[in-house]
């Protein structure tokens, strides 16, 4: 809330240039940075406040947001009723939160430890005063105890009350001055006449009247909330939330076409010239109509005309008109970008970031917003004031809010002590011996540990159940497979090794994969595979960053047609084109007078298009794509190798030179250890997700290439790591590739479970053999994993065979009516960095990062996990954030329901008719979301990992102010060190038992919910049976 | 062995009965809170929806089989008032025009009512989208047959209020609230004027029967046997309610509002049917528009201009769905314009083409990305700026005040709201001080009790 300042803090002369840059650049932190959808990047949705720890930051945003910092209250209690977390988690991270103050007397009714125990184990019911004087006078509420006190309990404190009733009686105490007006003349004698059931009630009387008189006495019931002395003039959060909605709703559409990318047929005059010239020009225009409070607005424009003002002198203007001094100013700004973040948060990313989009913003485009905001609001304001006498409504919101900065009523204050009572088993009598300083230092107590406080120690509980979980499988797993190790006698060569991103989703196909061949090994790389490119596929327009988002590549690769099959592909591209600028006029023609009337005649024809793809989306997509094979590029191979200088986006220069390929092929064997023993037949397997009717399709994909497929990058991978030119100087490095061992790109489809491969017709045909036979392996792995994905969807049925759900996963990637494809990272809560060996055979359920790092080819100063970690603790703790948000609050972080999202000006999503642009996830992709920090274990030890944290401020921020969770295991003694407070505590396992399953289809039979870690045998590798026979 | 009349009006029954038994079985259960499965309710709808389809296709092709064109069914005589001369039945017609319309109704509800099984899967309000998608299918199958205007009235009110609230559907939202809110009061507008059309009709007529005024010819060869001027009354009565129902000039501002709702409900209603449901009135209706010239001239005109409009506004609206309820618009303001013209043929095909196409697009909407990702790279290159015929000819100014035009959407909220709510509001607003001022003088003392009363606070705390 902005006050008026007294005129001496008015600065004379109007706030420069710069000033006001400053503040905007400074205010922008605040607005979403998801850029236009079509590259969407997981981030954590709170960055801005990175530099304040987790919890600080929550509350940030629900300050500045108005989003919830955790699930509520009502929420993490079902969870306690489901078992999800135990008392025992609750009470030692009370423990914890506590420390030294735990045992700290509060009046004399115990330990501040049992006061907040108490308030989170009981639900504690805030009610309107209303409600609440009917809830005693007719509820029930001095009849019955709360459903939760148990009835031994009950008995107990009616039998205390009755025992010190009767020595009250007889002491005649003179201060309980309520109890001759409970027992209403009654006498000792009388009274132990009285039926259980009146005593019952006598009892909640007279603890309800002790709660009064005890609140009344105290004197903290002073405390207010709220300055009363606002002035006169300053608008009322009703008049604010009205002129809002009119200043919204009017600059939504004109935001939606300033930014248009090319939709609307006739774009915006005068757009190129920025914003505010932009807005006067369609507003300057004479006879229009205007709604009745923007009846000034011409005059206006025509003074900013007059006076050719820009942006800035109009923004001047409108701060010294506001007569604020410069703090509030700052302030000032903030808020009106805030007022519609979505859209002001476009404006900047296309403004500032996007050029490669068809049309990016101009500069200045933000002031430009600003400006116009300003004069609205001010215009806006101006209306409804002068109305609000009138209008009925506007008097009623009024009212309402004036009733919410009223402090809390005694009775409201009392009733909560009268619940904590019943919770905690205190007697009206006892109550009623509480001086005044007592009664307000128990009154602070219960003020103090406050919802939001409550949900935050909820939060905590949360985590520590998984972590404990997590950590005891770790432990357990991993000596597991050192013991395993020991009897194993010699190490064979695996038959092949398989390098997929460390993206959750391939947690479970690993798994399945090593399930079903006990000599395959596999490793996780971030799924760019140390491959940074700006790509362009054979049939595609234009170049794509497949890259992480914070990386600008440098070299271009483009995807080309077979040398020989130049001519055949020069046909194609000629259809394709045909096809497109068909289906473009189409598109178009179909929305104007007179090519809607003929499209609208032979309609019709949609009907089998429409029927077809609702009723038989399968076969449809079948035959789709047997028509598609008609034009789509013939073989092609990418043009990787530079015969001209220096990476740029010309023909012959792109591409990489043998060094660059070598440096590339080096980093990624070096990140994941494999350094020897190559097996004949490597694959590198990028990523990406296939959907339909989906405008966040690009959030499915690789979040380490930009939300694009990375299928190009392991092609690309593959072709450098089979060139002998390479291999002979990555051998400098000390990495000897054998010359018969081959390296196949491919591409996993993680929403219908499809692998496809690239260049296959250049595997020399000795690795045939081995190839087809891999090959059937992966098919029965990607079934697998189909299997164990669909128990996840409600809509199929338990018991589907692996065949059966990979043909439901299909199904589901080319539905039109799927709103949910596949659920993406939803789930997601740890990340491991490390080997293999200790995690393998770990049932996972689909939760974890595996990011492969050998400490053995490490230096001491841990080089190698250093340049892991700067990638994946941003990069996963991103994701895991923005799931984290989106899910605690889907309508203020999230995108809300995908249900009727609304694609605006090709860039974003807006729900319905008109609303802010909508970041962040939608309700449909978090739905079955755990919103827990993540836990990182990585395989190092701490003094490598204090280095690594003290380095790099990027992960610096995250780790120290808790927005993730890190622990340290060592291998050889499994031996867990966690991240607390800043050092590295032992963690000490607490349930020695990992149960152990036959494989994880065993697992995922009967269970939608999230599964417990288990062992897997199967993937136990039976290597010593093999060597045995 | 039934007779054919026997078959036909069984088979009559079943259309209209299957929709509305559906609409007792979900609302019945909604009311007795005995909550369905999703499986549960959309077999319901789906069996619904295909027995009142199959019989609908059997009676067209008996129809074409034994070259009849003209089909009543008549349920009982529930009011007679001879004084008065007024009639009440229930009465369905089968003919060259309902049959077809019913069965596009039938066929894209049976697709949207398959498309939203998935899409509304796990959604809180499944049973309540389902429940007003079977009051919306058994409206628009009983204006679609409607052999009395007061039967048509009855199935254009279930089409109007399933509409409303399924725009509003996302309840717990202030706008979609306002723009069902908005979409409703423009439906009662339209209804007020449906409803004075009727009774005006009954006055010349003595009964609602279609048959009765259109004389003995069949559809759409029927004339009208009142005289010019009655038509041109009755005929403007109803060319306003068709205005309302099918968002023409200057009723089009609820369209792109009505847009609130979850996607296929969007597509069904106002893409393709609801939308359609003005028109299809004046085509029922169509012996008394040939019976005044003047009447043609207005459904022309007013057709042309829709259509001019809506097509300015959909090319300056930036998002999608906007988009397409304008280029609705255009549509079904050409497809009036073609009834005023009298190419009653032309219309209905117009209008069943342009139904499907328009569900399919809306539909697809959320593709939209991908689509353009597509087209440009099959093109090879940004898509091309789409030639601007129209903008082309125009001097810049002019231009520019068209492009503000379409922008503004015509302008059209902007009147309706300053010329037709405000000046009503003010009169009420005015009325009350009067009897605020009178009764308090009365009283000789404040005599609002409510002025006194708190409002309740609906949201408790967000945060406590």
């Amino acid at each position: 809330m902005i006050t008026v300042q007294s005129n001496v803090d008015i600065p004379e002369h109007s706030v420069d240039r710069r000033t006001i840059d400053r503040w905007l650049l400074h205010a922008t932190h605040f607005l979403p940075s998801q850029g236009p959808i079509k590259v969407f990047v997981h981030h954590n949705t709170l960055h801005a406040f990175e530099d304040l720890s987790f919890d600080e930051g929550v509350l940030e945003g629900l300050r500045i947001y108005n989003s919830q910092p955790y699930f509520s209250e009502d929420r993490f209690r079902k969870e306690m009723q489901t078992g999800r977390i135990r008392l025992k988690d609750l009470e030692q991270v009370l423990l914890d939160d506590l420390g030294n103050e735990a045992d700290r007397l509060v009046a004399s009714f115990g330990t501040r430890y049992q006061l907040r125990l108490a308030m989170m184990q009981y639900p504690l019911r805030t009610l309107p005063d209303r409600e609440l004087t009917w809830l005693i006078a007719e509820g029930g509420a001095l009849q019955e105890f709360f459903c939760e006190v148990e009835s031994e309990d009950i008995r107990s404190i009616v039998e205390k009350t009755r025992n010190d009733l009767s020595d009250a009686e007889k002491a005649s105490h003179e201060r309980i001055s309520i109890l001759p007006k409970l027992l209403n003349g009654s006498s000792v004698s009388t009274l132990e006449a009285w039926p259980e059931a009146k005593w019952k009630s006598f009892t909640l009387e007279y603890l309800w009247a002790a709660c009064k008189q005890g609140v009344q006495s105290s004197d903290s019931r002073t405390i207010h909330n709220g300055d009363a002395q606002t002035p006169l003039d300053t608008p009322t959060p009703a008049e604010q939330r009205e002129a809002n909605r009119l200043v919204n709703d009017f600059l939504i559409r004109f935001c939606g076409c300033y930014l248009d990318q090319g939709f609307a047929t006739w774009p915006m005059p005068d757009r190129e010239h920025g914003f505010l010239n932009a807005f006067c020009s369609l507003y300057g225009s004479r006879m229009a109509m205007l709604p009745g409070w923007l009846k000034q607005l011409p005059t206006e424009i025509v003074r900013i005309r007059s006076a050719n003002q820009d942006a800035y002198e109009v923004v001047q203007e409108e701060l010294k008109r506001s007569q604020l001094d410069s703090h509030a100013c700052e302030e000032l700004v903030k808020r009106k970008l805030l007022a519609l973040r979505g859209w002001a948060g476009m404006i900047w990313q296309m403004e500032t970031s996007a050029p490669w989009t068809p049309k990016p913003a101009p500069a200045g485009s933000l002031v430009g917003y600003l400006a116009v905001r300003m004069i609205l609001d001010r215009l806006a304001m101006e209306t409804i004031q002068s109305q609000s006498q009138r209008s009925t409504g506007l008097w009623q919101a009024k009212r309402l809010d004036s009733q919410s900065h009223a402090g809390r009523s005694i009775e409201s204050r009392a009733f909560t002590i009268f619940q904590i009572a019943q919770f905690r088993k205190w007697t009206p009598s006892s109550l009623v011996t509480l001086n005044a300083a007592e009664w307000t230092q128990l009154l602070k107590e219960v003020d103090e540990f406050s919802s939001l406080q409550r949900r935050r120690v909820f939060q905590l509980a949360y985590e520590r159940r998984y972590r404990v979980q997590a950590l005891d499988a770790v432990a357990v797993h991993s000596r597991k497979r050192r013991e395993k190790r020991l009897l194993r006698s010699s190490s064979t060569l695996p038959k092949f090794q398989v390098i997929t991103c460390i993206d959750d989703r391939e947690e479970s196909f690993r798994r399945h994969l090593e399930e079903v061949e006990s000599r395959c090994e596999t490793f996780g790389a971030a799924g760019f595979f140390a491959v940074v490119m700006y790509y362009r596929g054979a049939a595609e327009a234009h170049f794509r960053p497949l890259c992480p988002i914070n990386i600008v590549p440098k070299h271009y690769v483009c995807e080309e047609p077979a040398f020989s099959a130049e001519m055949e592909s020069d046909k194609r591209s000629q259809r394709r084109k045909l096809i497109g600028r068909v289906s473009h006029q189409v598109h178009s023609g179909s929305r104007t007078f007179l090519g809607g009337m003929l499209t609208g005649l032979f309609g019709t024809l949609a009907t089998f298009p429409l029927v077809a793809r609702v009723l038989a989306p399968h076969i449809t997509s079948r035959i789709r794509d047997s028509i598609g094979g008609l034009v789509r590029p013939p073989a092609t191979e990418l043009h990787l190798e530079r015969v001209g200088n220096g990476p740029g986006p010309e023909w012959d220069s792109q591409g990489y030179s043998t060094e660059e390929m070598a440096g590339i092929v080096v980093r990624i064997l070096q990140d994941i250890g494999l350094v020897k023993d190559f097996s004949p037949i490597i694959l590198f397997l990028g990523h990406g997700s296939s959907s339909l009717n989906n405008p966040h399709e690009s959030a499915y994909n690789c979040g380490a290439c930009s939300g694009g497929r990375g299928g190009p990058n392991a092609r690309a991978f593959a072709s450098m790591a089979n060139d002998s030119r390479v291999r002979e100087l990555v051998a400098h490095a000390g990495i000897h590739i054998p010359e018969d061992v081959r390296f196949i790109g491919g591409f996993h489809n993680t929403c219908n479970d499809r692998v496809d491969y690239y260049d296959l017709d250049r595997l020399p045909w000795p690795l045939r053999a081995l190839f087809r036979d891999i090959q059937v392996r992966i098919d029965d792995a990607r079934a697998r994993n189909a299997q164990e994905r669909v128990r996840r969807f409600e809509s199929a049925r338990f018991g589907l065979t692996p065949s059966e759900a990979l043909k439901h996963v299909e199904e589901r990637s080319e539905d039109l009516s799927q709103a949910r494809p596949e659920y993406n990272h939803a789930t997601n809560a740890l990340c491991f960095v490390g080997e293999r060996e200790w995690s393998c055979g770990l049932f996972l359920d689909r939760r974890a990062f595996l990011a492969s790092y050998d400490p053995k080819i490490d230096d001491e100063n841990g080089k190698i996990v250093e340049r892991i970690l700067q990638a994946a603790i941003p990069v996963c703790g991103g994701i895991n954030l923005e799931y984290y948000f989106s899910t605690v609050d889907p309508e203020g972080y999230g995108c809300g329901s995908k249900l009727p999202h609304n694609i605006a000006s090709l860039a974003g999503v807006m729900t319905g008719a008109a609303s802010d642009l909508r970041p962040g996830l939608s309700a449909q992709m978090v739905e079955i979301h755990e919103p827990l920090r993540i836990l990182f274990v990585v395989q190092t030890t701490p003094q490598i990992m204090q280095r690594i944290v003290k380095a790099n401020p990027a992960i610096r921020s995250l780790v120290e102010g808790d927005w993730v969770q890190l622990a340290l295991i060592d291998v050889a003694t499994s031996q867990i060190m966690l991240y607390l407070k800043g050092e590295f505590v032992p963690y000490h396992v607490q349930n020695n038992s990992l149960p152990e399953v036959g494989a994880s289809s065993e697992m995922v039979q009967s269970e939608r919910g999230h599964l417990p870690f288990a062992t897997i045998r199967e993937a136990f590798g039976d290597a010593t049976s093999e060597v045995q026979s | 062995m039934m007779d054919l009349d026997g078959m036909f009006y069984w088979f009559g029954l079943v259309v209209v009965a299957a929709p509305c038994g559906l609409v007792a079985v979900l609302g019945f259960s909604a009311l007795v809170n005995l909550p369905l499965s999703e499986t549960t309710i959309s077999r319901l709808t789906q069996s619904a929806v295909l027995m009142s389809l199959l019989p609908a296709i059997g009676i067209l092709l008996l129809m074409i089989a034994t070259g009849r064109r003209y089909v009543p069914i008549e349920f009982g005589d529930w009011a007679s008032i001879p004084e008065v001369h007024f009639h009440f039945r229930w009465k369905f017609i089968f003919d060259r025009l309902s049959v077809p319309f019913a069965i596009l109704a039938l066929v894209l509800c049976g697709v949207v009512g398959s498309f939203t099984r998935r899409y509304l899967h796990r959604e809180e309000g499944y049973h309540r989208f389902f429940l007003l998608y079977s009051l919306f299918v058994a409206g628009i199958t009983i204006s679609a047959l409607a052999g009395t205007i007061e039967t048509l009235f009855f199935g254009w009110e279930l089409v109007g209020l399933s509409s409303a609230l399924l725009v509003a559907y996302f309840h717990e939202r202030e706008h979609p609230v306002r723009n069902g809110q908005r979409v409703w009061s423009v439906y009662r507008l339209a209804d007020a004027s449906f409803l004075l059309g009727a009774l005006l009709m009954h006055h010349l007529t003595g009964e609602g029967d279609f048959g009765s005024f259109v004389g003995q010819g069949t559809w759409p060869d029927g004339s009208a046997a009142i005289s010019s001027l009655n038509a041109l009354q009755i005929g403007l009565l109803f060319l306003l309610a068709a205005a309302g129902k099918s968002a023409l000039v200057p009723f089009s501002g609820w369209l792109p509002r009505a847009m609130e709702g979850p996607t296929p409900s969007s597509a069904v209603f106002y893409g393709s049917l609801s939308v359609h449901l003005g028109a299809y009135l004046l085509l029922r209706v169509n012996p008394i528009l040939e019976a005044s010239w003047q009447l043609q001239i207005a459904v022309v005109a007013l057709g042309l201009i829709s259509a001019l409009f809506g097509s300015i506004m959909s090319r300056v609206q930036s998002d999608v769905k906007s988009s397409l309820a304008y280029a609705s618009l255009t549509q079904v303001g050409i497809i009036v314009a073609e009834i005023g013209f009298g190419f009653y043929y032309l219309a209905l095909i117009h209008i069943m083409g342009h139904a499907c196409l328009r569900t399919l697009q809306l539909l697809r909407a959320p593709t939209l990305l991908s689509d353009y990702h597509e087209m440009e790279n099959a093109i090879g290159m940004r898509l091309p700026d789409s030639k601007d015929r129209m903008a082309g000819l125009l001097p810049i100014g002019l231009k520019r005040w068209w492009y503000r035009f379409g922008y503004e959407r015509g302008y059209m909220d902007l009147i309706l709201d300053s010329w037709i709510v405000e000046p009503f509001k003010l009169v009420f607003q005015w009325a009350d001080r009067q009897e605020r001022r009178w009764t308090d003088w009365l009283s000789r003392e404040p005599s609002r009790e409510s002025d006194a009363i708190e409002p309740h606070r609906e949201s408790a705390e967000r945060v406590a």
